[in-house]
């Protein structure tokens, strides 16, 4: 198992981590430069904080330093466990996604390996893709430590923090395999539980590792009621961090670097704390391949209902509707993309709680450090709705946009213009948004009733700054979008490792320009509202809305005439 | 040796396959045939262990498909109807890549096999090229060359023939008939009912999943009331086209 495992890896990784060109004539040849230029970037990248921490401290003294890292070290376990969490968070549909496109896998699965390996396998891939960011940026932040303690001792935190990592990384990405699995296994031939199912299932894990996070960054008091019991066992066992992985790591890592004393507990802790992984990714290996063979992950379009259900052909059609405009193939593509994203349940519940995960650690990092900032707290969840509005542009417009893949073919073809096609799938984020939004805004009435006023503005802005977002990334997809990506397990829709639009600059721009538009415009003119009166706010709502149509415009049309001169090689 | 023992396989509540009931032996060619959407795949994947059976059982050289799986696809070579392989690899890798997890021991005599192979198919001079930029049926040759390179006892091939050039065509029936006669167990399944009958020593049609016959072509003539051509045995058997509708059809347009 373990030579096939190797196997598999090995040439797995020739295709992902190519560094030579191939010889064959017909393949691009790649420049040195793009096929260098990642690797030099991660070991620049590595190498500047080895240097400026090793400078540092010879300009401030190792002394200084440990002083520092001895009084926050608990810092250390945050740091480790926001790691974990993260993994988590991004993996919760990571096993059922593969295990449901195992058709794309024929090759694979023909050979005469068993699946669980198959599985183990592509796990093991994506853990890689997960700790690759944190091993580039922690493994020279401990280098540096312990080069800088001068201590021979140190140096053993370097492998023990690597180590550590993988198997962190490992424990968040199999336990959010596992979870999926166990969403899919409950969702199983419930048809119509499947979308509420996955949006519940995928809300509660990310809420309660939030909570449960939560709980050890302000330790003892407040929020962490539920975990308390926890802790406490942990003191009982005379452990000097919190019951928590990353608490492991950090005492066998970070206090070995300034020479805290370790107890051995600590250490059985590690242990464990290596043990519980490796148990985790081989359990998530064997329930993906009974996964496979039960046939529960069958997509729901292959399955049918036990009654005869006629299916009526109708679309729905919203240019009926009062005060909107829009051309047919707007509307069908509104239509259509709603319906695709809908039908996998796991999807829909990725792209709806997605941003989520971004805003709660918003919270946690501004929310943290004591009542101080309660007055802001309104403002906090106002500026939450932000992201909502941006992610859902980016997932509805963006993303789905490349995941048509073959199918621009068919759009390159149709007699209808590609522009208001994009504009469907845009607005189909809007319905979206609208629901997270008066979530949201019941939150910001119930803790703060004075807002009321501010709550129609937000909401309307917010609308329109998803139609700004979408028109953004649509583009941002059309030119930097792996038009290849259903056919790559790891970039599958909801796999959330690697993203499909494969250029940096272009996912920057998706992301940050909206982002900034947001928070700029949403935030200035909340600020006219409360120093200068709310009516201003109320003033400045339709020239926000009308630069947002602007953008929206400006980015749909261009990404038409973009997506009209895509090459059928760069889909087929 | 392909057994096949009542198997069926449900999607839902449609029956794709019903209790389809069949045996390759040693150097035999089997030809599959049957009408779009009868069953052909669907019982290829079963034999292969891709799906699990409803009901009934696979046996591969006597290994159970689903109890003994490694074993089982250890003895099999298959091409399936659409070869999806992996894009980022060069045919030259893949091919190896198929060759070390069978266990070929690495060194210039695979190295050799493997060029002769490319050689005989003309694939050589892309084999050093990814394999996103392969046409169809170079992709397919490809994925030949993989299932013949660990030398399976046992064949699977869906279509093989599908969309490959005149010469590669009567190269692969070539290599084909040289390896029954070797002893090797072939199931294959094609819409080319030329093929079948030149190639197959025997011919299994199904049709909605059920088999409606089978023997040697001798056999299925005398089945068939005396029609001679494979051909029109199987429209005889499956139903030829509707010239009623057709020429409704054209009367429409015109
Ligand atoms: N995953 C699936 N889910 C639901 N139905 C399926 C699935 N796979 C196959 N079927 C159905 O099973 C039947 C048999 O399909 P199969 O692919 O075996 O046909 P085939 O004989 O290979 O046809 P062709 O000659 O077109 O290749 C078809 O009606 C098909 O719709
Ligand atoms: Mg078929």
């Amino acid at each position: 198992m373990i030579e096939d495992l190797l196997i598999l890896l090995k040439h797995d990784l020739t295709g992902t981590v190519r560094i030579r060109n191939v010889k064959g004539k017909r393949s691009e040849q790649r420049s040195a430069w793009r096929r260098y230029s990642r690797y030099f970037a991660a070991i620049a990248v590595a190498i500047v904080i080895l240097l400026g921490i090793l400078f540092m401290s010879d300009l401030l003294g190792w002394e200084f330093f440990q002083a520092v890292l001895i009084d926050n070290i608990e810092f250390g376990s945050t740091i480790f466990n926001f790691i974990i969490i993260m993994s988590f968070m991004g993996s919760i549909a990571i096993s059922v996604t593969t295990v449901g496109n195992s058709s794309r896998m024929e090759y694979l699965m023909t050979m005469p390996i068993t699946l669980k390996t198959l599985f183990l396998e592509k796990t093991i891939v994506i853990i890689f893709y997960n700790a690759m960011l944190y091993l580039v940026i922690g493994t020279p932040i401990i280098i540096g430590f312990a080069l800088a303690s001068g201590s021979s001792i140190a140096l053993f935190s370097i492998p023990i923090f690597i180590i550590m990592l993988l198997a962190n990384v490992t424990l968040g990405v199999s336990l959010g395999g596992l979870i999926g699995l166990a969403i899919a296994r409950f969702l199983a031939g419930r048809r119509r539980l499947k979308q509420v199912g996955w949006f519940l299932g995928t809300t509660v894990a990310i809420l309660f590792s939030t909570f449960y996070y939560f709980s050890l960054f302000t330790s003892e008091d407040g929020f962490g009621q539920i975990f308390s019991v926890i802790f406490d066992f942990a003191r009982m066992l005379g452990l000097s961090s919190d019951f928590s992985p990353g608490g492991a790591m950090n005492a066998v890592s970070l206090r070995l670097i300034v020479g805290l004393p370790i107890h051995m507990t600590d250490i059985l802790l590690a242990i464990l704390f290596l043990i519980i992984p490796a148990f985790f990714i081989y359990a998530n290996a064997h329930f993906s391949e009974a996964a496979h063979y039960s046939g529960w992950l069958a997509s729901g379009s292959k399955r049918s209902s036990k009654e005869d259900i006629r299916i009526a052909h109708t679309t729905w059609n919203p240019s009926t509707l009062p005060l909107i405009k829009m051309s047919t193939t707007t509307s069908v593509s509104m239509w259509y993309n709603t319906a695709s994203v809908r039908r996998e349940g796991r999807v829909l519940a990725n792209y709806l709680v997605g941003p989520l995960r971004m805003v709660l650690f918003l919270f946690l990092f501004l929310l943290t450090p004591g009542g101080d900032i309660a007055g802001f707290a309104p403002f906090i969840i106002i500026s939450a709705m932000i992201p909502f509005a941006v992610s859902y542009g980016v997932y509805f417009a963006g993303y789905e946009l490349v995941y048509e893949g073959k199918n621009l073919m068919n759009l390159q073809l149709a007699p209808a213009s590609l522009s208001d096609y994009v504009k469907g799938k845009v607005f189909s984020a809007v319905p979206f948004t609208l629901i997270a939004i008066t979530i949201a805004s019941v939150l910001v009435i119930i803790v703060e009733p004075t807002l009321w006023i501010y709550i129609p503005a937000v909401m309307i802005s917010s609308i329109f700054l998803t139609l700004a977002s979408g028109g953004i990334a649509s583009y941002s997809a059309a030119t930097g979008g792996d038009f290849k990506a259903e056919r790559n397990i790891s970039r599958q829709r909801g796999s959330a490792v690697q993203m499909p639009i494969r250029s940096m600059w272009s996912m920057a721009r998706a992301f940050l320009l909206p982002n900034i538009l947001g928070f700029a415009g949403l935030g200035s003119m909340l600020a006219v509202g409360i120093f200068i009166g709310p009516i201003y706010t109320y003033l400045a709502v339709p020239l926000f809305a009308l630069i947002c149509i602007q953008i929206m415009r400006y980015y749909t049309g261009k990404t038409g005439r973009k997506l009209q001169t895509i090459e059928a090689t760069e889909y087929m | 040796m392909i057994e096949a023992i009542a198997l069926t396989r449900k999607f839902s509540e449609f029956i794709a396959v019903d209790r389809l009931s069949f045996q390759v032996r040693p150097g035999e060619i089997y030809g599959l045939l049957g009408p779009n959407g009868s069953g052909k795949t669907t019982t290829m994947r079963m034999l292969l262990g891709l799906l699990k059976p409803t009901m009934g059982t696979a046996r591969i050289n006597g290994f159970d498909v689903l109890e003994n799986t490694v074993e089982a696809k250890r003895f099999i070579g298959f091409v399936p109807e659409e070869a999806v392989l992996p894009d980022r690899l060069t045919g030259w890798e893949y091919i190896n890549y198929v060759g070390d997890i069978w266990r070929v021991p690495r060194g210039s005599e695979r190295d050799e096999e493997i060029d002769e192979l490319l050689t005989l198919l003309d694939i050589k001079d892309a084999s050093d090229d990814l394999i996103e930029t392969y046409s169809k049926g170079m992709a397919r040759k490809i994925g030949i060359v993989a299932a013949l390179i660990h030398t399976p006892k046992v064949l699977i091939l869906d279509e093989v023939q599908a969309g490959i050039d005149p010469r590669g065509a009567a190269t692969i029936k070539e290599i084909l008939i040289g390896l029954r006669d070797r002893g090797t167990t072939i199931l294959m399944s094609t819409h080319v009912l030329e093929i079948a009958e030149r190639m197959c020593d025997r011919i299994g049609i199904i049709d909605k999943g059920k088999m409606i016959a089978e023997g040697t072509m001798a056999e299925l003539r005398l089945k068939a009331k005396g029609q001679q051509s494979l051909e029109d045995i199987f429209l005889d058997l499956t139903g030829g086209p509707d010239m009623q509708r057709i020429a409704a059809f054209l009367g429409e347009d015109s």
